[in-house]
C-alpha cells in the first residue's frame, strides 16, 4: 500500500484497475440504493406508512432503488468489473483491445453515479420508477432530466464496453483457443454485450424522446398530439427485457466458474450451455418484451404470441440449468464462502425462475403482474441470483485481485443472514401478492390484513443490514489483514489461475504470451 | 378444492342466469383459481426435483480429501445431443401444455358476455369515476350479483390500471385509448378496486369499493338514483 | 385592401357573437368547433344494434342487421340536403376508391343513415343516383333511413354527432363525420370530412378490425403502426417515436456488425492485432 498512486488509479488504462473502479463504484451505488431499500421497508411498517410517511420521498426511494440497484449496481458489477477484470485473463490476453477506450467508460459510468446521487439532493428529484413511463414522466414535477441523462451516460459507457469486449473476444484470445475452449464466464460475457450493444440504442432514443417531451414541448408520445402513450412502453421493454439477460447471463457465467473450480468438475454438456443456452437467450430475448405490458391493453393475439415465446424461454434457461446441476454430479466439492453463496445462488434461481412461469401466462399475469408477487420475483430472479453470484464472485476472485484471501468467520455469518434475510423478506411478498397486494405502495390502508407480512419482511430486511455489513467488513478486513492467498489458491484450471500471478502485475502474464494445447480446456479437472 | 367450494358457494340460479361463457368452469374467476393451482402443482413439482437433487448433490459429493477431483461424466456426440434435445423437448412439451392452457382461459377473460352490463370508467390522479350511461355517476361501484360486467376505461391523465384482486382482473387505463375488461360477481360482498400502475404521489390511496348486491336491491338503488341524478339536472336547469 | 377585409371579418365576428347572446342560430361557418366530437367520451361506446330503422325499400330493421361482423363506416346524413350531404358522401366514395388495403363489401361495409325521419325511400333513391359511388358499393356501401325522429336522436347522441334544424337556414345544420365501427358495433375513431385523406381510411379501417386481423393482413396491421391518430388533428400522424425506435435499433446492430467484422479485417493486416502493437506499452505505463 505503501506505493500508492491515486492518479496512477484514476489516469489507469489497465484492465483489471479498470475492473476495480468499476467494482468500487457498483458497491458504492449497491450501498446507497441499499439505504433506499430500507427505507422503504421501513416504510412499509404499517399500513398508514410506517415510520416515515412522505409519499414524495418514499416515491424518489423507489425510483433511486429501481434505478441504481440496476443500472448502476448489477450490469456495472457484471458487465463492468467481472467482465473487465477476468475476460482479458481467461483468454490470455494481455489486456483489452481498446485500453483508452476502457478507461473513458469507466470515466462515463462514474460521472453518471454522481449524477444519480445528485438526483437524491435537489429538490423535485425523480420521481418516475427506473421505467419513467410517459405520460406521468412528463407531467410530474419531479426532475426527469436527471433520470435520462443518467441513463444516457451509462448506455454510452456501455456501448463502448461492448465494442471493446466484443473484439476483445473475438480476436485476442491466446494461440491456441478456440472457441469450445473458452470459459463458460467469457460466453456469457460475449452474448450480454451482442445485447447491449444492439438494444441499448433503442433505451436511450426513447428516454430522449421523453426529455424533448417534457422539456422542449414535443408530442412523441402525447395522444393529442398524434403520439402514442404505449410506444414508449414497447421501446423501453424492447431494451429492458434483453437487459435482464444482460444481468442473468454474467451471473450465470460467474456461477459456472465458481461451481466448477470447487466441484473440481467439468461443466457438464459445454456445447448444450453455450449453443443452447447462451445462444437461444441471445435470439429469444427481443421477442418476449409484451410480457411487461400483458395489461397494458395490448391486441390480444399480441399477448397469445408473446406468451408462447415468453414461456420458451425456458428452453435456453433450462439448458444452462442442467449443465449447472450437472456440473454437480460426481464432483469433489470442498466448501467455503464462495461456494456457499453460489449454492444459495442455485435455490434463488429455480425460486424466481420457476415464479416467472405463471407471470409468462397472459391471463395468469392479468391478476399477478402489478402485485407484490412480481416484485418478489424478479427479486428472487434479478436481484437476488445476481448479487448473491456477484458476490460469490468477489469471495472467489478475491485472492486473485489481492493476494489475500476474505473467507472468515464474520463473511459465512454473513452470509448466512443474508440468504436467511432475503428469503424472509420475499417470500412473504409472495404471499400477498397473490392476493392482491399491489407494488410501488407508500401506504396499504385499503389492505390492513396485509400488515403482518410487510412487518415480517421488514424484518428481514433488518437481517440483511447485519449481513450487509459483516459481509463489507470481511472484505475491508481481508484485504488489509487477510492470511496471505497461494498462487492458484483454489486449484483451479483456469488461465487467470494457472499462467498470472495473484495479483497480476501490468501486462498480465510474466514471460512469454500464454499458449493452450489443443485438448486443454478451462475444467479438465479429471486428468 | 377451494374453486369447488368456491362453486358449491355461489347461489346456483344466479350462476345460470350469467353468460354461457361461465357455463362450463364458473365464473372466470373462478377458472384463473383452478388454472392457478394447476401451475403451482406444475412449479412445486418441478422446483421439488431440481430444488431435492441439488442437495443431494451438494451433500453426496462432498471432497474425501483435497486432492479428490470430481469425475463428471465426458459425453460422447450422441449423448451431448440426447441431453440438449430430450430436456428442451420437456421444456417444450410443457411450455404448450401451459401455453394452452392460459390460451383457452385468456379468451374467456377477453370475450364478454352480449348480456353484459357496461359501465364506464375513468381513472383521474387520483380517484376513480364510475359512469352507469344513464346519468348515474358515482365514485363507488356496484354491481349486481350473477349479472356480467363490462367495464370500458380510460384516462384523461396518466397511465392508470384497474385492478379488482377479488375477480382476479386487471387491466391499465390511458389517454387516447380505451381499454376493457370483465367480471361477473358471483355472491353479494365488498372489496376494493386498486390503482395498479404508478401514478403518482396519492398512487396507493387511490381505491374505491366494489360492491356486489343481489340484483333485486341493485335495481332499487339504480333507480333511487337515477331520480336523483334527475332532480339535480331538473334543478340546475332551473 | 387588406384593411376592408379586416374590418368585414370584424363585422362577422360581432354578429356572430349578438347572435349568440340572443340564443340564436349560429353560422355554421363559424362555429365548427362546435361539432367536434368529444372523442374521449365516444370511443368505444356501442350505439344500440336494436336501434330501429328503414331500409332502401321502407321496411323496418335495425341497425344491429348492418355490418355483418365487419367493420362499418357509419356516416349520418339526410338526402334532401342540398349541399354537404352529398358532398360528405361522394368525399368518401372518392377516397374509398383509393383504398387498396381493404375492399368495400369483402372487408367492411359503409352504412349511410338519414338522420331526418321525415324522408322516405324516394329521395334515398335520388340522393343514391347523385353519387358516384365505387365499385363493390351495391351489397358494400347501403343506405338506411331514421325509424323515427326520437330514434334518430338517440343514435345520433350515442356517437357524439351533434345536428339541428337551422330556421335561417331552412336546412339541417351537422358536420360530416365518419364513425368507425368495429365488428361489434363500436365506435373506434372519427374522422372529418373536410381532412380526411385515403390514408386516414385506410388506417381507421385497420384499427377497427383491431382485434380481427387475419394472419395474411399482419402486413396492414405493421403498416399501420407506422402512424398513429392526433387527437387534436382529427387525423392520422407519422408516428416518429416508432421510426426512431427501428433507426436506434439499426445503429446497433451497425455497432455490432463494425465491431465483428471490420477489426475482422483489420486483424488479416500484415502487422497482426488491432492495436496489438502498442500494447505491451499500455500495460508497462502501470
Amino acid at each position: 500500500m505503501s506505493d500508492f498512486k491515486l492518479t496512477e488509479w484514476i489516469f489507469t488504462t489497465d484492465h483489471k484497475r479498470v475492473g476495480i473502479l468499476y467494482l468500487i463504484g457498483s458497491l458504492a451505488a449497491f450501498g446507497v440504493a441499499g439505504c433506499a431499500a430500507v427505507y422503504i421497508r421501513l416504510n412499509q411498517l404499517s399500513p398508514s406508512g410506517g415510520l416515515f410517511s412522505d409519499p414524495q420521498n418514499y416515491n424518489i426511494a423507489l425510483y433511486f432503488h429501481g434505478a441504481a440497484m440496476i443500472l448502476a449496481f448489477l450490469i456495472p458489477g457484471l458487465t463492468g468489473f467481472f467482465a473487465n477484470y477476468l475476460v482479458p485473463l481467461m483468454i490470455g490476453a494481455r489486456d483489452v483491445a481498446f485500453p483508452r477506450i476502457n478507461a473513458f467508460s469507466v470515466w462515463l459510468f462514474f460521472a453518471a453515479i454522481v449524477l444519480a446521487l445528485i438526483s437524491l439532493m435537489v429538490s423535485d428529484g425523480p420521481d418516475v420508477m427506473w421505467t419513467g413511463y410517459p405520460p406521468y414522466s412528463v407531467t410530474t414535477v419531479g426532475n426527469t432530466a436527471f433520470y435520462v441523462f443518467t441513463v444516457h451516460l451509462l448506455g454510452f459507457s456501455s456501448i463502448l464496453g461492448a465494442v471493446n469486449f466484443l473484439v476483445t473476444i473475438l480476436y485476442m484470445r491466446a494461440k491456441g483457443m478456440g472457441f469450445n475452449q473458452m470459459n463458460i464466464f467469457v460466453w456469457t460475457v460475449l452474448g450480454a454485450f451482442v445485447l447491449q450493444l444492439i438494444f441499448i440504442p433503442v433505451l436511450a432514443s426513447a428516454v430522449t424522446m421523453l426529455l424533448f417531451d417534457k422539456y422542449l414541448g414535443t408530442h412523441f408520445f402525447d395522444p393529442t398530439g398524434g403520439g402514442d402513450v404505449l410506444l414508449y412502453q414497447n421501446l423501453f421493454w424492447f431494451y429492458s427485457h434483453p437487459a435482464v439477460y444482460v444481468i442473468l447471463l454474467p451471473a450465470m457465467g460467474v456461477l459456472f466458474e465458481v461451481i466448477s473450480t470447487m466441484a473440481k468438475n467439468r461443466v457438464f454438456n459445454y456445447k448444450a450451455c453455450v449453443y443452447g443456452g447462451v445462444f437461444g437467450l441471445i435470439l429469444l430475448s427481443g421477442e418476449v418484451w409484451v410480457h411487461h405490458l400483458y395489461v397494458a391493453g395490448m391486441p390480444n393475439w399480441l399477448r397469445t404470441g408473446q406468451m408462447v415465446t415468453t414461456l420458451l424461454i425456458s428452453v435456453p434457461v433450462g439448458l444452462m440449468v442442467i449443465s449447472l446441476w450437472g456440473t454437480l454430479y460426481r464432483a469433489a466439492i470442498t466448501y467455503n464462502v464462495a461456494m456457499h453463496y453460489a449454492c444459495a445462488c442455485l435455490f434463488l434461481l429455480l425460486v424466481g425462475g420457476l415464479t416467472g412461469i405463471p407471470l409468462a401466462m397472459t391471463v395468469l399475469d392479468l391478476h399477478l403482474g402489478e402485485t407484490a408477487f412480481i416484485h418478489a420475483h424478479f427479486h428472487f430472479v434479478m436481484a437476488l441470483f445476481a448479487t448473491f453470484s456477484i458476490f460469490s464472485g468477489i469471495y472467489f476472485w478475491f485472492p486473485k485481485m489481492t493476494g489475500r484471501v476474505a473467507d472468515s468467520k464474520p463473511a459465512l455469518i454473513g452470509f448466512w443472514l443474508n440468504f436467511v434475510g432475503v428469503t424472509m423478506t420475499f417470500t412473504p411478498l409472495f404471499i400477498i401478492g397473490m392476493q392482491g397486494m399491489p407494488r410501488r405502495y407508500a401506504t396499504y390502508e385499503q389492505f390492513p390484513q396485509f400488515e403482518p407480512y410487510h412487518q415480517m419482511a421488514t424484518l428481514g430486511a433488518m437481517v440483511v443490514v447485519v449481513g450487509m455489513l459483516l459481509t463489507f467488513y470481511s472484505w475491508i478486513n481481508g484485504a488489509i489483514r487477510g492470511p496471505k492467498a497461494a498462487e492458484n489458491h483454489w486449484r483451479s484450471k483456469s488461465l487467470e489461475w494457472t499462467h498470472a500471478p495473484s495479483p497480476p502485475g501490468p501486462g498480465n502474464f510474466p514471460g512469454q504470451d500464454p499458449e493452450v494445447a489443443k485438448e486443454w480446456t478451462p475444467y479438465d479437472y479429471a486428468r | 378444492m377451494p374453486s369447488l367450494r368456491r362453486l358449491m358457494a355461489v347461489a346456483v340460479p344466479m350462476a345460470m342466469a350469467a353468460a354461457p361463457a361461465m357455463a362450463n368452469g364458473g365464473t372466470p374467476h373462478s377458472q384463473w383459481d383452478h388454472l392457478w393451482g394447476h401451475v403451482l402443482l406444475d412449479l412445486v413439482v418441478i422446483g421439488v426435483v431440481f430444488g431435492l437433487g441439488a442437495l443431494w448433490m451438494m451433500f453426496r459429493y462432498r471432497a474425501k480429501s483435497p486432492d479428490d477431483v470430481g469425475t463428471g461424466p465426458k459425453l460422447t456426440k450422441a449423448q451431448a445431443i440426447g441431453w440438449a434435445l430430450l430436456p428442451a423437448a420437456i421444456f417444450m412439451a410443457d411450455d404448450f401444455f401451459l401455453a394452452a392452457k392460459g390460451w383457452s382461459l385468456f379468451t374467456v377473460y377477453r370475450s364478454a358476455p352480449a348480456d353484459a352490463m357496461e359501465i364506464k370508467v375513468t381513472g383521474y390522479q387520483w380517484y376513480w369515476e364510475f359512469d352507469y350511461g344513464n346519468g348515474v355517476v358515482t365514485q363507488e361501484l356496484k354491481v349486481p350479483v350473477g349479472k356480467p360486467v363490462v367495464l370500458r376505461m380510460t384516462s384523461p391523465d396518466v397511465i392508470h390500471s384497474f385492478g379488482l384482486a377479488e375477480y382476479r382482473v386487471k387491466e391499465d387505463l390511458m389517454p387516447g385509448r380505451v381499454s376493457w375488461l370483465w367480471f361477473v360477481a358471483d355472491k353479494p360482498g365488498k372489496t376494493v378496486a386498486t390503482c395498479t400502475m404508478y401514478c403518482g404521489l396519492a398512487h396507493s390511496k387511490m381505491y374505491s369499493d366494489v360492491v356486489a348486491v343481489p340484483a333485486s336491491e341493485f335495481h332499487a338503488w339504480m333507480e333511487s338514483k337515477v331520480r336523483q341524478a334527475r332532480a339535480t339536472t331538473d334543478s340546475s336547469r332551473g | 385592401m387588406r384593411s376592408l377585409v379586416l374590418a368585414s371579418l370584424l363585422v362577422v365576428l360581432a354578429t356572430a357573437e349578438a347572435w349568440a347572446e340572443y340564443g340564436r342560430v349560429p353560422f355554421s361557418e363559424v362555429d365548427t368547433g362546435l361539432f367536434r366530437v368529444e372523442e374521449a367520451k365516444f370511443l368505444g361506446v356501442k350505439p344500440d344494434p336494436a336501434t330501429p330503422l328503414r331500409d332502401e325499400t321502407g321496411a323496418p330493421t335495425t341497425l344491429g342487421a348492418y355490418g355483418g361482423g365487419k367493420p362499418v363506416i357509419l356516416v349520418l346524413s339526410y338526402y334532401n340536403c342540398d349541399g354537404t350531404c352529398s358532398v360528405v358522401n361522394a368525399d368518401l366514395a372518392a377516397q374509398l376508391a383509393q383504398v387498396e388495403q381493404w375492399r368495400l363489401g369483402a372487408d367492411y361495409s359503409v352504412l349511410t343513415v338519414s338522420f331526418n325521419a321525415e324522408e322516405g325511400p324516394e329521395t334515398l333513391a335520388k340522393f343514391r343516383k347523385t353519387l358516384d359511388l365505387p365499385k363493390g358499393a351495391p351489397e358494400g356501401w347501403r343506405f338506411a333511413l331514421a325509424g323515427n325522429s326520437t330514434d334518430a336522436r338517440r343514435l345520433a347522441d350515442s356517437v357524439g354527432f351533434k345536428y339541428f334544424w337551422s330556421a335561417q337556414d331552412r336546412a339541417f345544420l351537422h358536420p360530416g363525420l365518419y364513425v368507425f365501427l368495429s365488428p361489434q358495433g363500436r365506435v373506434v375513431r372519427f374522422l372529418y370530412s373536410t381532412n380526411t385523406e385515403p390514408r386516414d381510411v385506410e388506417l381507421a379501417l385497420t384499427d377497427a378490425l383491431g382485434d380481427q386481423i387475419r394472419p395474411a393482413q399482419i402486413l396492414n396491421f405493421a403498416l399501420s403502426l407506422c402512424y398513429s391518430y392526433s387527437f387534436k388533428d382529427g387525423r392520422y400522424k407519422l408516428n416518429l417515436p416508432m421510426f426512431f425506435g427501428f433507426a436506434s435499433l439499426g445503429v446497433g446492430v451497425i455497432l455490432f456488425i463494425i465491431s465483428v467484422a471490420v477489426y475482422r479485417r483489420r486483424i488479416h493486416r500484415p502487422n497482426g492485432r488491432p492495436k496489438g502493437e502498442d500494447l505491451p506499452c499500455q500495460a508497462c505505463a502501470d
